[in-house]
């Protein structure tokens, strides 16, 4: 292989981990504010992939217009899934289980209403842009350019709104002190209702990005559902910097793993690595011990 | 008839679980008044000063704060009631700094206002926390952070301030020094309620002082009255 | 809840045993005893789920891998080795305990609960992807098949045993002295030193911790004994349904499907998994024509039984003793003042 090829394959990496990157973060926010793991988080990525496939394919409307429809689409059924079921098992006991088979039973119920409704056919959305950037023999579609500079351009967003904005603000109080956040005036609930909705938005982004390369199936969720819990345990779970970094670098190793072995052991390579992690370092690979 | 007090509580009774905590504990705070809740460790002080700011449920009784019954309000509702709490082990945002703990004590819409006056009263009772303002809260020492809760708490004006534990853990020259704040705060017209365990710590600061014993309200009177009760002296000593 | 049986449970017991032990002298409909054979494989899956998750309280979400393992083993062992299947099952149980150990070892040194279900379902994918991926030996998607069946034996009152698709006979009194023996299994253990244990620090491990009780033991134990009962089932499954894919044998869907169970039938109780897993099995086979429709519901039963019935079926229970109770006594005295 020549030198050329494998940067290629590693930016090529970058980009899918950006991906990972945006998964990942919002499983990373909804574990951080309420300490709900979410296996219903595929389904938001799935269902973002249909929403802009109805949207662009279906309907006509031109992707720069679907992508924010669909993007608050996402974001009000998050929030509305959340208040419906996690909100009210949050105030009993046992929620840390019960939050999880919950998600998980959501996570069935989603993907066989979209295998109602779409059917089982593979579908995909045309590229939103087209060519090919050729720099020092390395040759980049520009498809995949604007996937990473979308996702640039959405963790720029989501730290500007983390670090300078009052509901980040409060994002991050609850997230660290529940009490503490509401004795000062902050409505827990709210706060959890927002963030599920952001989380979805950010799944749906990710959906809506990867519409034209990857498949769109109602099953579509649940290997990037797998890939995210690999990000947030890199990271350290409820670390939103640190599911972005973890999600960059699962695509870089994939893309080197795969590289040395063949395609079909991706995802063993990704969960090897979880595992690995886990085993020394449970906190994630960047954040420390407490 | 004389004016209400201006925190009523009555025959307060909190449970978790089947575990009743509480057993109809009533107390009275009024206008400009520092009150000690002292009792021993696992007596239920926290539980009381958690059901009045909401952040336990209340089984039956009333907590009329200014003519209003609080247990129908929602914790996040205090501050705009104007009660503000000190949490027991100070619970700052940790991974926030100084700043931004104390701004975000004026969260609420209804005190998220004139901001910059604000910080220059807490700062003035706490000069040390203009200097470190951009510290990680997390990382200071007890004592700061401690005056950092206590300036969080503060951020919103409140007429009620309920402290659990504010000496907990600190250097006698700390405690002094905190006592001295709870002071300068009374002197500013805030009602305060702390707890305590130290029944000389206590009395230190306070114009009227609680007992409470496993979740029972025993005794109420002046430092002097208590301390020289049997019911301190049994509770305290085994006597 | 492992008290010694009273008298009238006993009667229970031994009336629902007989009652299932002549069954098949009574109905020779086949598809009958395959919906029961089914429930009484999954009762031993959600039962020894249940074990782990309901009594241990370790929430895992992968026991489907030991399934997965349990199948693929004595399937293969029994079609290289020439080794009877009677045999096998019980070496790939063991393979499954040894796998068990293995992922329990790591997930016992976390004890945030979101990270040992992610691990666990983590390494289930990973079986499941190496199974599939191995298709030299294990045909992959294609499916592994011409698995043996059990050799047949005659037995003195009942006749002849025969393990064939047309007489399930011999699988059904096989299973149901396997499920027989796996509540016995997980009755002796509960009541074990480590099972009373773990149920009674289940709910308050930090305490547990802090008073230098080490479960670590306890709960690896009983992590081996889930393992090794799901790998039995699974190994039965392989050799009654004679092929077995990735996505049948190790596929999350079989996960949820016991989730579903034991939640259904009541987690942490002991009859709990074996109920649900007897009304979901049925409930499966009277939607078989609707069935595009079975996952879909399975989710919606997840959802509200989590969300309304928290404790499973078990929680009607109560409800109704208490309007019963109600309509016959109006004028019970009103709760204690407080
Ligand atoms: N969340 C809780 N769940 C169950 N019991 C609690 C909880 N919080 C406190 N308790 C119990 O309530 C009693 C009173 O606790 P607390 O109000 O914290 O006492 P104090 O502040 O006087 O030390 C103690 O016995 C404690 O164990
Ligand atoms: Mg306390």
């Amino acid at each position: 292989m020549t030198i050329s090829l494998f940067i290629e394959q590693i930016i090529n990496g970058l980009i899918i981990g950006s991906m990972y990157a945006l998964v990942g973060s919002g499983i990373a926010l909804i574990y951080g504010t309420m300490r709900v793991l979410n296996l219903a988080h595929g389904e938001f990525y799935m269902l973002g992939g249909y929403l802009v496939f109805l949207l662009v394919v279906t309907c006509g409307v031109p992707a720069y217009l679907a992508i924010p429809i669909a993007l608050l689409a996402a974001f009000l059924l998050g929030a509305l899934i959340q208040r419906i079921t996690i909100h009210y098992l949050l105030q009993r006991e046992g929620w840390a289980f019960s939050t999880i088979a919950v998600t998980l039973g959501l996570s069935i119920f989603l993907q066989n209403s979209a295998l109602l409704l779409f059917g089982e056919n593979v579908q995909s959305v045309p590229y939103y842009v087209t060519g090919i950037v050729e720099f020092a023999g390395i040759r980049i579609p520009m498809q995949r350019l604007l996937i990473l500079g979308v996702a640039i351009l959405t963790i720029a967003v989501m730290t500007y709104v983390l670090k300078a904005t009052r509901l980040g603000w409060a994002i991050r109080a609850t997230s660290q002190d529940r009490d503490a956040a509401a004795v000062v005036g902050i409505p827990a609930s709210r706060i959890y209702l927002i963030t599920f909705g952001i989380a979805a938005a950010l799944g749906a982004i990710a959906a809506a990005m990867m519409a034209p390369i990857y498949a769109i199936t109602p099953w579509s969720g649940l290997p990037i559902l797998f890939k995210g819990f690999v990000v947030v345990i890199l990271g350290g779970l409820g670390s939103f910097p640190g599911a972005i970094v973890g999600g960059l670098l699962l695509g870089v190793v994939e893309a080197v793993g795969v590289q040395l072995t063949s395609t079909e052991w991706r995802d063993v390579i990704a969960f090897a690595l979880m595992i690995a992690v886990i085993w020394v370092r449970p906190w994630g690979l960047f954040g420390s011990k407490s | 008839m004389a004016e209400a007090p201006m925190l009523q509580v009555e025959n307060l009774n909190v449970l978790y679980g089947d575990f009743q905590i509480l057993w109809d504990v009533s107390m009275t705070v009024g206008a400009k008044e520092v009150v000690a809740v002292l009792g021993p460790n696992g007596s239920g002080k926290s539980t009381v000063l958690k059901a009045i700011m909401g952040l336990t449920p209340v089984r039956s009784g009333k907590i009329i704060f200014e003519g209003e019954d609080l247990t129908k309000v929602p914790t996040h509702e205090m501050v705009a009631r104007g009660i503000s709490m000190v949490l027991e082990r100070r619970r700052l945002f940790g991974a926030m700094t100084v700043r931004e703990n104390i701004l975000l004590g004026a969260y609420h819409r209804s005190v998220n206002k004139d901001i910059a006056s604000r910080l220059e009263w807490v700062e003035s009772l706490f000069p040390i926390l203009a200097e470190r303002r951009d510290q990680i809260a997390g990382r200071m020492s007890g004592g700061e952070q401690q005056m950092v809760a206590i300036a969080r708490s503060l951020m919103s004006r409140p007429r009620l301030l309920l402290m659990d534990e504010p000496y907990l853990g600190l250097a006698p020259k700390i405690v002094s020094q905190i006592a001295g704040i709870i002071q300068r705060i009374n002197q500013e017209g805030i009602s305060v309620v702390f707890n305590e365990q130290n029944v000389h710590l206590s009395f230190g600061v306070s114009h009227r002082g609680y007992l409470l014993e496993s979740g029972r309200m025993m005794l109420t009177g002046t430092g002097e009255e208590m301390i020289h009760s049997d019911v301190i002296r049994r509770v305290y000593l085994g006597v | 809840m492992f008290q010694p049986l009273r008298p009238w449970q006993w009667l229970l017991v031994a009336i629902t045993l007989a009652a299932l032990a002549v069954l098949p002298l009574l109905s020779s409909n086949s598809y009958v005893l395959h919906v029961l054979i089914l429930s009484m494989i999954f009762g031993i899956f959600a039962s020894a789920w249940n074990l782990v998750t309901g009594f241990a309280g370790l929430k895992t979400f992968g026991h489907h891998a030991f399934f997965g393992i349990g199948a693929y083993s004595s399937a293969l062992v029994a079609l290289h080795s020439g080794l009877s299947p009677w045999l096998t099952i019980w070496i790939a149980a063991l393979i499954a305990t040894v796998a068990g150990l293995f992922i329990g070892l790591p997930i016992l040194r976390i004890r945030s609960m979101p990270h040992v279900a992610i691990v666990t379902l983590g390494f289930a994918e990973i079986v499941r992807i190496t199974i599939s991926n191995l298709q030299s030996i294990t045909r992959g998607e294609l499916g592994l098949w011409g698995i043996p069946p059990f050799e047949s034996f005659t037995l003195p009152v009942l006749g002849e045993m025969k393990f064939s698709p047309a007489d399930k006979a011999g699988y059904y009194y096989l299973i149901l002295v396997l499920l027989v023996f796996s509540t016995g299994l997980i009755t002796l253990l509960m009541r074990s030193k480590s099972g009373l244990a773990l149920v009674a620090m289940r709910d308050a491990e930090d305490a547990a911790e802090s008073l230098g009780v080490n479960l670590t033991r306890h709960k690896l134990l009983v992590f081996g004994v889930s393992a090794f009962l799901v790998g039995l089932a699974g190994a039965f499954f392989g050799h009654y349904i004679g092929i077995l894919t990735p996505s049948a044998a190790v596929g999350p869907d079989l996960m949820i499907l016991v989730i579903a169970m034991a939640l259904v039938g009541g987690l942490g109780t002991l009859s709990g998994p074996l109920a649900g897993a007897l009304v979901l099995t049925c409930v499966v086979e009277l939607l078989r024509d609707l069935n595009d429709l079975r996952l879909l519901i399975y989710g919606a039963i997840i959802v509200i039984v989590v969300m309304f019935l928290p404790k499973g079926l078990a929680t009607l229970g109560p409800i109704v003793r208490r309007r019963f109770t109600y309509l016959r006594a109006p004028t019970t005295s009103p709760a204690k003042h407080l």
